[in-house]
Formats: structure tokens, C-alpha cells, sequence
């Protein structure tokens, strides 16, 4: 298969804000996205993250701030003549075309000759394995299968950028993993510089090389996907990535709290806090472990759920002056446990992010 | 206890009533129409005396051609005014729909007299004034025609998705607005060609004579030919509208692709 690469791009968002009225979609954002590297852009509903696509697309003006592509300012540039192939949610295959003529669509909009279109539209069908379906209407192909038309659609132009605005949202569980693992294969093997959005923490840390979670119109911190989860910047980022429990704890010196009767350090990222001062942490289910009930360091309480996950089982422990806790646990090792059960625990963190109550 | 359905009945009373409203008086007026001289025996001589008569074509050929330039007229003015309502005017919306039912509340002497005095002169001397009237007395029925084919797609993310291929906003309404709402886009043809075709009010006042103004003079003449006028107009008129639903769907891209 020859599929023809065009030079990967840089794209560039600097201390780019997008008002609507009073609201600010959009706070300042920065944002640079190396060339063949894919971004996701990570975050709660309206937290920017689908108007700092739009605005890439050309789709949404920018209040303030530059778009760059390679060094090039875009802001000015239509949609239409931004080169930058989109993939929607609600897929936006055209109906009245067939798969075929849908990929081709692009091509035809830059006047290709009809030879190059040909080959193209058969290369992109071969890509996302669709060759048997060229022929076939959109309303005619599952979610999945629109949905990989709709990535062939916006490949086959060859874009400088692809843009993927949450496009496994209107997918089923099962066939959402597979189309997940193609986009990022696909991604991949052309070396496409690629942003995409979700609100699935689960898709973005699974597929892309660095992941920005935003709040409030602002990137909270951008990271690889284990950093993220394992050094949250913010106590936003520690409780939206990942599960989080978070615990009324007590400041007992500059760097130290105690929570639930034990002493943890709190993460420099966390920000000042005077002795004294009460707070809450963020401890990950997983930074916390059962112990022997003999254990003098311990947090006792009383399981009052259990929730088989598969693999790992969700304990949750009624502890007194806090809300119910935590824990994952192997459900190998947790067939002992019941609902009701006096049990012990500890935290295992080296140390945990807190924000002030 | 199986529960007595309406289905039936009503289905039954409403082919009855469809029968009796539309069938028998169409065919009560074929027949009629099929009546031999003097009303004896069965012939075409109704037809052929129609056929001859003075200033039946050119009366036919200038009302397809008004409703015709109506037609395309209306689609010129309403297709680009809708999608943008439905785009990006949706504060408009409600004036807009405002100013499309007068024509149903503004009385048709006041319509006619009144807008042709607003009209250019150049306008006012030619018949293809007659165009702009059925125009506007189309505008309720397309409006809604448009408004609910364009409300029946996600237009916004088809127009962003074929913008975003690089598509022109000319490319993007010609390929992918017009052929998503392509059966709104025939009713609104449809009805101001029907409306056109067959508007008598409007051109009477104005003096104009297109082909109902002269089939009532004709009709004057000859009792079994006016019959055979109804029933020559109704069937050109579905001739003509099947043709055109026909044509409509007519699809024009095509892209090779390897078995």
C-alpha cells in the first residue's frame, strides 16, 4: 500500500482564548504539538477542549491569540484552505454519497485529476479495510464502519493536521476499542501530527503520546499519560484522571498531614499550606492497601461495598469522620471479604496532592 | 378480550371518501370529455378541437414558462435564505417566518394591485412580473417545505465537514446542502410550480393572460371542451411533476473504483 506521506506538521496554540459573551470558552491556551505526535486534549463538558479543535479547524474564530502551523500564522485562513482533515463525532458522512464517493469528496473539492483521485480513494478504502464497501451508502454501514469512513475521508486529503473531535463517543463499548486501536495504528504508520478530544480518560491515556487535561478553559497540565496519572499538577487533574478518594486530612508541618490517623507527605505541586490548616488529599484506590488488623499504624473500618470489576474488585470502607473509601483490589485475593467485615488499611503513597476545603 | 381497531374502518371511510371526492368526478370528467359532437358516442373530437384552439400553445408554453422561471426564482432566493437561517440566522428565523405567511393573510387584489405599483416599470409592463407574484405567493409553502427538510439534517457538521475538506461554501451547497434536502427542495418546486401554473387571481387583475385566464374565455366556447381543458391540465400537471420528482433524483457523481 502506498500511502504517501506529506511532511508532518508543527502545530502551534499560543495564549489562544475564545469568548462567548460573558464566557470564556477558551483562557490563554499554549499548546504545541511536535510533528507525528498525537495530543489529546482531556477534560470535563465545556471545559474548551471541543472550541480549542474548532478553532484549529478554522470552524471557530479565536478572540485572541495565534494558531501556527510550521511557523506559519493560520488565523486568517478559511477552513476551507487550512488543509486539516476532521473527524467528527456524529461521524457527518455526506448521505447522498456512497463510501467511495465520500473519500473522494476532498480530492474533488482540490480539482485532483481523476487518475490520482482513483488511486487515492482505493488507497484510503485499503487503509481502513473497507474495500468491499465502497459501493455502500452511509446508511447502509454500522457506527463503526461510518466512523472509518469518516477517518479515510479526512486522511485522504492528506492533511497537515488530522483532527479527531471525540469520534468514538456514538460507539459501543466493544467496537469503540477497535476503531480506537486503528486510529492510533493508522496515526502511526502515516506519522500524521494529530490532536484529538475526549472525555474518556480511558481512550486519551490509551492512545496518545502526551495528554492535556483542561478545566475552566485552561490546560491544568499537558503530560505523558503515566506522569499524568502518577504526578497530577493540579488536585483537578489528580481527582479527573483516574479514580480518587479524597480524604479530610490536617497540615501537622510544611510538607506533612495527617489523614485518617496516619502521616503522609503532601506533593510540592500541591501548593503551600500553613500547620494546622485542613485540607483535603487525593489518595488513589490503588495507594492504598489492607493490612493486618494487628497493625498499630492502621485505619480500621468496615467494608460496606463490593463491586466486582473483573480483573480488580472495588472495596469500599465505611471509616468513621470520613466518607466511604476505596480500595482495588485482585479479585483473586478478595473472595474473603465481605460486606461487613471489620478490616485494616494503609497508605502506601509516597506522597499524595491535597487541595485546600 | 381482543381490543375492536380503528385501523380498518377508518382506512375503509377515507379510501371511500378519497374515491368519491377524486376519483369519480375525474373520471365522470373523462368521460365527459371523451363525448362525441352533439355529446353522443365516445371520440376525440373534444381533444382536437382543444388542441386548435386559438392561443392554446402559446398561452400553455408562457404559464410553464413563468411557473418555470417561478420555480427556479424561488429556489434562487429561498435554498441559500434557509440554510442560512438554519445556520447561522436563527435570531432572524421568526421574522422571516413572519414575512412568508403574509401573502396567505394579505388579501390577493391588495397583493396584486399594491405590489405591482412598488414594481419597476420595466416590470410592470411585461408579464414576467407575473413570476415575482407567484413567487411570493409560494413563499408560505416553501418556507416550511425547506425549513423542514433542512431541520430533518445535521446540517451544521455537514457543512463543517465539507468545509473542512476544502470545499467552497458554492461546492458545499451545490454537493452536499442541496442533495441532503433534495425532497424538500422538489415540494417547494413542486408547489410554486402548481401555484404558478394554475394562479388565475392575480393575473386576471393585472390584465395579463396566461393559460387558466384563457381557458375560461375558451370553456365559454365549447362546454365538452372546457371538460376536456380540466382534464388535459390535471394530467399534464402530473406528467409534469413526475417528470421533475423524476429528475430530481437523478444522481451526476461518480467516482471509479476497483472491483
Amino acid at each position: 500500500m502506498n500511502t504517501d506521506k506529506r511532511a508532518s506538521s508543527t502545530l502551534e496554540l499560543r495564549d489562544v482564548s475564545r469568548n462567548f459573551g460573558t464566557v470564556k470558552a477558551l483562557d490563554g491556551l499554549d499548546l504545541t504539538i511536535e510533528p507525528g505526535e498525537l495530543v489529546a486534549l482531556l477534560g470535563p463538558s465545556g471545559c474548551g477542549k471541543t472550541t480549542a479543535l474548532r478553532i484549529v479547524a478554522g470552524l471557530e474564530v479565536a478572540t485572541a491569540g495565534e494558531l501556527m502551523v510550521n511557523g506559519v500564522r493560520y488565523n486568517e485562513t478559511p477552513a476551507n484552505a487550512r488543509d486539516m482533515g476532521m473527524v467528527f463525532q456524529s461521524y457527518s458522512l455526506f448521505p447522498n454519497l456512497n463510501v467511495a464517493e465520500n473519500i473522494d469528496y476532498g480530492l474533488r473539492a482540490r480539482k485532483i485529476d481523476s487518475a490520482k483521485r482513483s488511486k487515492r480513494v482505493n488507497e484510503m478504502l485499503e487503509l481502513v479495510a473497507l474495500e468491499s464497501k465502497a459501493k455502500a451508502y452511509p446508511h447502509q454501514l454500522s457506527g463503526g464502519q461510518q466512523q472509518r469512513v469518516a477517518l479515510a475521508r479526512a486522511l485522504a486529503i492528506e492533511p497537515r493536521v488530522l483532527l479527531l473531535d471525540e469520534p468514538l463517543s456514538a460507539l459501543d463499548a466493544q467496537v469503540r476499542g477497535q476503531i480506537r486501536e486503528e486510529i492510533r495504528r493508522i496515526q502511526l504508520e502515516l506519522g500524521i501530527t494529530t490532536l484529538f478530544v475526549t472525555h474518556d480518560q480511558e481512550e486519551a491515556m490509551a492512545i496518545a503520546d502526551r495528554v492535556g487535561v483542561m478545566n475552566h478553559g485552561k490546560l491544568e497540565q499537558i503530560d505523558k499519560p503515566i506522569t499524568l496519572y502518577n504526578s497530577p499538577a493540579t488536585p483537578f487533574v489528580a481527582s479527573f484522571v483516574g479514580q480518587a478518594n479524597r480524604i479530610p486530612a490536617e497540615i501537622t508541618a510544611k510538607g506533612k498531614a495527617r489523614v485518617l490517623n496516619q502521616k503522609v507527605a503532601i506533593s510540592s505541586t500541591a501548593g503551600d499550606f500553613s500547620e494546622g490548616m485542613r485540607v483535603n488529599v487525593i489518595i488513589r484506590p490503588e495507594a492504598l492497601e489492607i493490612v493486618s488488623e494487628t497493625d498499630s499504624d492502621a485505619t480500621r473500618g468496615i467494608v460496606a461495598l463490593k463491586s466486582f470489576l473483573g480483573p480488580m474488585t472495588k472495596v469500599g470502607i465505611a471509616v468513621e469522620g470520613a466518607p466511604l473509601i476505596h480500595l482495588n483490589i485482585a479479585s483473586r485475593d478478595v473472595r474473603k471479604i465481605e460486606i461487613g467485615d471489620k478490616i485494616a488499611f494503609k497508605i502506601s503513597s509516597d506522597e499524595v496532592m491535597a487541595e485546600r476545603v | 378480550m381482543k381490543r375492536f381497531s380503528l385501523k380498518w374502518p377508518l382506512i375503509i371511510v377515507s379510501s371511500m371518501l378519497a374515491f368519491m371526492i377524486f376519483v369519480v368526478p375525474l373520471y365522470g370528467a373523462s368521460v365527459f370529455s371523451f363525448k362525441g359532437v352533439g355529446g353522443k358516442g365516445h371520440s376525440w373530437v373534444n381533444y382536437q378541437w382543444l388542441l386548435h384552439a386559438d392561443g392554446f400553445y402559446l398561452n400553455l408554453f408562457t404559464s410553464l414558462k413563468l411557473a418555470v422561471l417561478a420555480g427556479v426564482l424561488n429556489l434562487l432566493l429561498m435554498v441559500p435564505t434557509m440554510v442560512y437561517l438554519n445556520l447561522r440566522g436563527q435570531k432572524f428565523k421568526p421574522l422571516v417566518d413572519f414575512l412568508c405567511i403574509l401573502p396567505l393573510i394579505i388579501p390577493v387584489v391588495s397583493l396584486a394591485i399594491g405590489a405591482q405599483v412598488a414594481m419597476p416599470k420595466i416590470l410592470q409592463n411585461s408579464q414576467y412580473e407575473l413570476v415575482f407574484f407567484f413567487v411570493i405567493i409560494a413563499l408560505p409553502y416553501t418556507y416550511r417545505a425547506l425549513d423542514t427538510s433542512l431541520q430533518t439534517v445535521a446540517l451544521k457538521t455537514l457543512v463543517e465537514a465539507s468545509r473542512s475538506l476544502g470545499a467552497s461554501w458554492t461546492r458545499t451547497i451545490t454537493r452536499v446542502i442541496v442533495p441532503a434536502i433534495r425532497s424538500g427542495i422538489t415540494g417547494a418546486l413542486f408547489l410554486t410550480f402548481a401555484l404558478s401554473i394554475g394562479e388565475y387571481t392575480i393575473t386576471s387583475l393585472l390584465h395579463w393572460e396566461t393559460f387558466p385566464t384563457w381557458t375560461v374565455v375558451a370553456a365559454q366556447q365549447n362546454i365538452l371542451g372546457a371538460i376536456a381543458i380540466s382534464v388535459f391540465s390535471f394530467v399534464g400537471a402530473i406528467v409534469l411533476l413526475t417528470a421533475i420528482a423524476l429528475f430530481s433524483k437523478k444522481r451526476v457523481q461518480r467516482v471509479e473504483v476497483e472491483e
